[in-house]
């Protein structure tokens, strides 16, 4: 769908309020007819019929009447335009939300997640301009001419010809100038956003550059960028301001030639016209009329040329918007049964082949038993499928091929939240939420109680650094758990999991990037969680797996080799020779 | 207004453009009030001239209408184009002394300000600032200008209608948004703190969704969202209001005060004191002056942010730097060892000393290794022998020579530093190498990607070596940038050679060949290694293990054990 379509399909989103500012402004410009005739009414009774004040005196009442309501339905005009616009932006953000959450955490891997929030917090916002902003003054521009265009032809049909000529023209030579910029535009732009991304790049690697002496450098070229930005985009503008110039233009040359022939007429002058055509003759009550109606004809023009950036704007975010909105959910698993085996159950992969997409295929026919109570490990080169089994496991993925089964029942046919309800999973990089520590303890469990979370904490091996907090529980975390080490957010997560009580907790690299004392605590911390439950847990580092009760290795997608630490190594295999090639290990892994 | 002092310095050399884009500026706005005025007066002078049979010259008005409305159209676009002109400048000489004046403060005064909260803001500040001259400068020139004229054009008809035109045009212009600025204050505030909100909410919602999803706290999410969402737009809501009150006010000021007019006028016209036509001119006068205040309600909101913004940047740059240079040109050091002499430091504000009475010498050649836990003091090692920070006690020698006695960059030429961080310019892949060695021809820089490991990609991308990167560009693997880095090292060919946790995040196989690369990197240079992990590291002379700042063991690597089982290391 092109950009515009869709803006326009979200109108419905805004309710009567959109409709109510159009017709506001309407009455408004209406109103301003009415204002011009009161207006030129009391002028030509003072000039020309000896009027004096007391005789003009209820015209003059009326027109502050006037006065009086167009202001008022000036500010309401903004308020019902705020509010169009308000109604489609909170709409649309709850809506493209809901839509990532459909998408899943596999299209938002594919991203870049500082554009997805830019979009949905600023983009959405920018919508504003055209709601509010350009698609009354649209409107506008589609109603108010023609209606003074009515009000002008009966009386002045020579007025009214200028005007209707000039008008058209205006957009017409604006397209024309419009598209002749178009094609060069496209070429500067993206020169203009390496260039305009210049000076925060700089700044933003200024350490880079201090550590090779190039700092100082960098001014001359600073200066020297910044000086081609303005000369490229200059170029641009140049033939962009044209537009207005056209605008300006037109509405200018308009007026004059309106208010000219009209004097004239007034004057009696002839006008050089040939004789059988019959020149309107005026008043000048009418004259001075259809003269105050003149800037009033232009202005709704002259005022959508200002809105046009607002639309512009707009139009950036909707096509970011669409392009998430048109992307349909790829997985979607449309199981709907409750998970019938009671804990603790296993799980076993059946065949499993998973693709990303033609030629990449992670998994092929993978089978691999995770049998119920057990601490298994999960090891293997990078890219040897680990990550997958997990993103299988927890739902995000759907297998290409084969089954994978927890009791009788297969995972597709199971409901998804149902089937999560009974897991629990710790990242690599654990997320904690904005809010306190204990809220993010009890994040699978919002009801738990604080004695629960306390409990929790204290089997993780959090509760220590946690009391040594000054607010405890309740200090304030948030994105990376800013103020916190990498083994303090393990060991929360950790917390987390024991709170959620799940039959099978999945483990992602736990230690991956802790220091010698924190990698001790989150391995006790992990043999405790691993006690009466079933256990998965991938690991790069050998130390982490030694005591799993049994350890899979897979290797470019399919289990080469199964057994426990021991077996294994007598055994010479894979795993034997990833190991040598490691290095002394240390305590820890599944069991202690 | 002061903190728009030191900006207005800033701006000296445009003063010219700026001074020719006002002018403009005011013609086409005078011109356009000319437009109506004129007409105005050429209709009724015309009609009474009609009336009475009389005749007037009127070539003189309809020329002064035509080019009123040339006027208007050619000022317009000379305005417009004048006045981005002399923004895209003032642009430039902005961003230059704002780089002038941050350079000597990175990165220490920097650090603490988390990174991407200060890029965001000195965009948005920098962005505020652009706007100054075009939003605010020029509407306020333009309306103070054209009100002295339109009194003085007033008081030369009558002086209560310049007082009357006066009091409205300054209400409209000054009254107005002053209000409207005082009442923004509030919900302003309550704005900003309801997008941080939203944003956080939206942040956690994007980026954790997938542990959102899993916990079944996913409809929560999106319903804190929505919820913040309401709460926001309602906060702006309020301020929308106030602003199209402003808006209608400034409507109806103009309108009052066309009106007064009429009350003043009428009875002057009835005694004759003045000619018809100049009532009709004075009416329409009135109506289109105001185009000359308009501008100015959004141009005091604009004056707040700007302000603000002002000050902000201000404070970054007014900080002094946390290390001076020196007046004596560099000493040139013949042997490249390293020692530190009892060093003590705390980075400001910190609670307890990042490092206490350290000692440590790195022979010419020598490999040394520092260990310890985050925290530990390991980078703080690092900053001071960069001379990002100056030790509070103690001394720190490069090749026998006080390093305080170095010249920054002449120090760190000496150096070269591979960490965990590798920052690519938004440049083609040369460009990012050159960085470290300007004029390296393209075989050397091919020889040191082939050493770094790197070139086999870099020859496998469709533009190779001018391939684009950083943000605007590729983006490369944590593996790739830190290859780059590596080939960086060897192009600059420094006696020193700092590593970062240079294989921290990589899985193994990417490890094995950055570790060959800083084996070939590390030949003939003294080479000083900070990581938390203390395997791996038989290769090293000496290790120093640090804990919270202070020395726990030094030696060689056997050392390492026994402090790790004997000292238990708090959480």
């Amino acid at each position: 769908m092109s950009v515009n379509a869709w803006l326009k399909a979200q109108r419905p989103l805004a309710d009567r309020s959109l409709v109510s500012a159009i017709w506001l402004n309407t009455a408004n410009g209406l109103l301003a007819i009415n204002q011009a005739w009161a207006l030129a009414v009391i002028l030509d009774a003072v000039i020309f019929k000896d009027a004096d004040l007391t005789e003009v005196r209820s015209w003059l009442w009326g027109l502050l009447a006037l006065f009086a309501t167009r202001a008022l339905i000036v500010w309401h005009a903004e308020r019902a335009a705020f509010q169009a616009a308000a109604s489609v932006r909170v709409k649309l953000r709850d809506q493209v939300y809901r839509h990532l959450q459909r998408l899943g955490p596999a299209y938002l891997s594919g991203q870049q997640s500082g554009a997805l929030i830019e979009t949905l917090t600023k983009g959405i916002d920018d919508l504003e301009g055209y709601y509010a902003r350009f698609v009354p003054a649209m409107a506008l521009v589609m109603i108010l001419p023609p209606a003074i265009l009515v009000a002008v032809m009966p009386m002045d049909w020579l007025s009214g010809l200028i005007m209707l000529i000039t008008a058209p023209l205006i957009p017409l030579f604006m397209i024309l100038i419009g598209s002749g910029a178009e094609a060069r535009n496209r070429q500067q732009w993206q020169r203009l956003v390496r260039l305009g991304a210049h000076f925060l790049d700089v700044i933003q690697g200024l350490t880079t550059l201090k550590l090779f002496g190039a700092s100082r450098r960098e001014i001359e070229i600073l200066a020297r960028i910044s000086d081609e930005y303005r000369h490229s985009t200059m170029q641009v503008l140049r033939i962009a301001f044209l537009s207005s110039a056209v605008l300006e233009f037109f509405a200018s040359v308009g007026i004059a030639l309106v208010a000219v022939l009209i004097g004239f007429r007034l004057y009696d002058l002839a006008l050089p016209v040939p004789d059988w055509i019959p020149i309107p003759k005026l008043t000048y009550l009418q004259g001075l009329f259809v003269l105050m109606l003149a800037p009033e004809f232009y202005a709704p023009l002259r005022h959508l040329g200002t809105q046009y950036h607002a639309r512009l704007g707009a139009v950036a975010a909707a096509e970011q918007l669409i392009q998430i909105l048109d992307t349909p959910p790829s997985q979607i698993n449309p199981g709907k049964e409750p998970l019938a085996a009671t804990p603790p159950f296993g799980v076993r992969f059946d065949e499993v082949s998973f693709s990303y997409g033609p030629g990449r295929e992670v998994l092929k026919g993978l089978s691999l038993e995770i049998p119920p109570g057990q601490c298994i490990a999960l090891i293997g080169p990078s890219g040897a499928g680990k990550t997958t089994v997990i993103n299988l496991l927890l739902g995000f993925l759907v297998p290409t091929r084969g089954r994978i089964l927890i009791g009788w029942q297969s995972l597709a046919e199971l409901d998804l939240d149902d089937w999560r309800r009974h897991l629990a999973w710790v990242p690599q990089q654990p997320r904690l939420f904005q809010g306190t520590i204990a809220d993010n303890i009890r994040l699978g469990r919002p009801e738990a109680d604080l004695a629960t979370v306390r409990a929790a904490a204290r089997r993780a091996r959090a509760d220590a650094f946690i009391e040594t907090l000054p607010l405890g529980y309740d200090s304030p975390v948030g994105e990376r758990g800013t103020g916190l080490s990498g083994g303090q957010i393990q060991r929360i997560a950790l917390a987390r999991a024991f709170v959620r009580d799940a039959p099978l907790v999945i483990l992602d690299e736990p230690t991956a990037n802790l220091d010698p004392e924190s990698e001790r605590l989150v391995q006790e911390g992990i043999a405790e969680l691993a006690r009466d439950r079933t256990l998965l847990v991938i690991a790069h580092r050998l130390s982490t797996v030694r005591r799993a009760d049994r350890i899979l290795v897979l290797d470019q997608g399919r289990l080469i080799e199964q057994g426990t630490h021991d077996e294994l190594i007598a055994a010479g295999g894979f795993y034997a020779r990833m190991l040598a090639a490691q290095g002394p290990l240390q305590q820890g892994g599944c069991g202690g | 207004m002061n903190e728009l002092r030191p900006l207005w310095r800033l701006f000296r050399p445009y003063r010219g453009w700026m001074l020719f884009g006002t002018l403009v500026a005011l013609l086409t706005l005078l011109a356009n009030v000319a437009l109506m005025a004129a007409a105005g007066w050429f209709l009724t002078a015309m009609a009474t001239a009609g009336a009475a049979g009389v005749t007037i010259n009127y070539f003189t008005p309809a020329a002064l209408i035509r080019g009123s409305a040339i006027l208007r159209t050619v000022g317009r676009y000379g305005e417009r184009l004048i006045n981005h002109e002399a923004t895209f400048r003032l642009i430039a000489g902005l961003r230059v002394w704002f780089y002038r004046h941050l350079e000597p403060l990175a990165p220490a005064r920097l650090q603490q300000y988390h990174s991407g909260d200060l890029l965001s803001r000195i965009r948005a500040d920098i962005d505020a600032l652009d706007t100054l001259y075009v939003r605010v400068l020029i509407p306020l020139a333009v309306a103070g200008l054209s009100l002295l004229l339109f009194t003085g054009f007033l008081l030369f008809h009558h002086p209560v209608l310049a007082l009357t035109g006066l009091g409205f045009w300054l209400l409209a212009g000054v009254g107005l948004p002053l209000w409207s600025q005082v009442r923004g204050r509030e919900p302003g505030r309550r704005i900003a703190a309801d997008e941080a909100a939203l944003r956080a909410a939206v942040i956690d919602g994007v980026q954790g969704l997938a542990e959102l999803g899993v916990y079944g706290a996913a409809e929560h999410q999106a319903q804190r969202i929505a919820t913040l969402s309401r709460d926001l737009i309602a906060e702006q809501g309020r301020l929308s209001s106030d602003q199209g009150l402003t808006q209608a006010g400034v409507g109806l000021c103009a309108n009052l005060s066309l009106w007064l007019l009429l009350w003043i006028a009428i009875p002057l016209v009835d005694d004759g004191r003045l000619m018809p036509p100049h009532l009709a001119m004075l009416a329409l006068f009135t109506l289109a002056s105001f185009e000359s205040v308009a501008p100015l309600a959004p141009a005091f909101q604009m004056l707040g942010r700007t302000q603000a913004a002002a000050r902000r940047l201000f404070a970054i740059v007014d900080t002094k730097p946390a290390v001076s240079e020196p007046s004596a040109p560099s000493p040139r050091p013949e042997r490249f060892d390293i020692e530190f002499r009892d060093v003590s430091f705390t980075y400001p504000g910190a609670s307890r000393p990042a490092l206490s009475g350290i000692r440590l010498a790195v022979p010419q050649g020598g490999r040394v290794a520092v260990i310890g836990a985050t925290g530990s003091g390991k980078s703080t090692l690092f900053n001071l022998l960069l001379r990002f920070w100056t030790p509070d006690a103690g001394s720190i020698h490069l090749g026998g020579y006080d390093i305080l006695d170095f010249h920054g960059d002449d120090l760190r030429r000496s150096i070269a530093v591979v960490s965990q961080h590798t920052h690519l310019f938004a440049a083609s892949i040369r460009e990012n190498l050159r960085i470290a060695a300007p004029e390296a021809s393209q075989e050397a820089l091919e020889s040191a990607c082939r050493v770094a490991q790197i070139h086999d990609f870099i020859a496998g991308l469709p533009e190779g070596y001018d391939t684009w990167v950083g943000e605007t560009g590729v983006r490369l693997s944590g593996g790739q940038g830190r290859r780059i880095a590596v080939a960086r090292a060897l192009l600059k060919d420094a006696p020193i050679l700092l590593l970062d946790e240079p294989t921290e995040g990589l899985d193994a196989d990417t490890e094995r060949e950055l570790m060959r690369a800083l084996d070939t990197l590390m030949v003939g240079r003294t080479v000083l290694l900070i990581t938390h992990r203390p395997a791996g590291l038989d290769w090293v002379d000496q290790v120093l293990v640090l804990d919270q700042g202070r020395e726990l063991a030094r030696g060689d690597v056997s050392v390492i054990p026994s402090a790790l089982q004997t000292h238990l290391l708090p959480l």
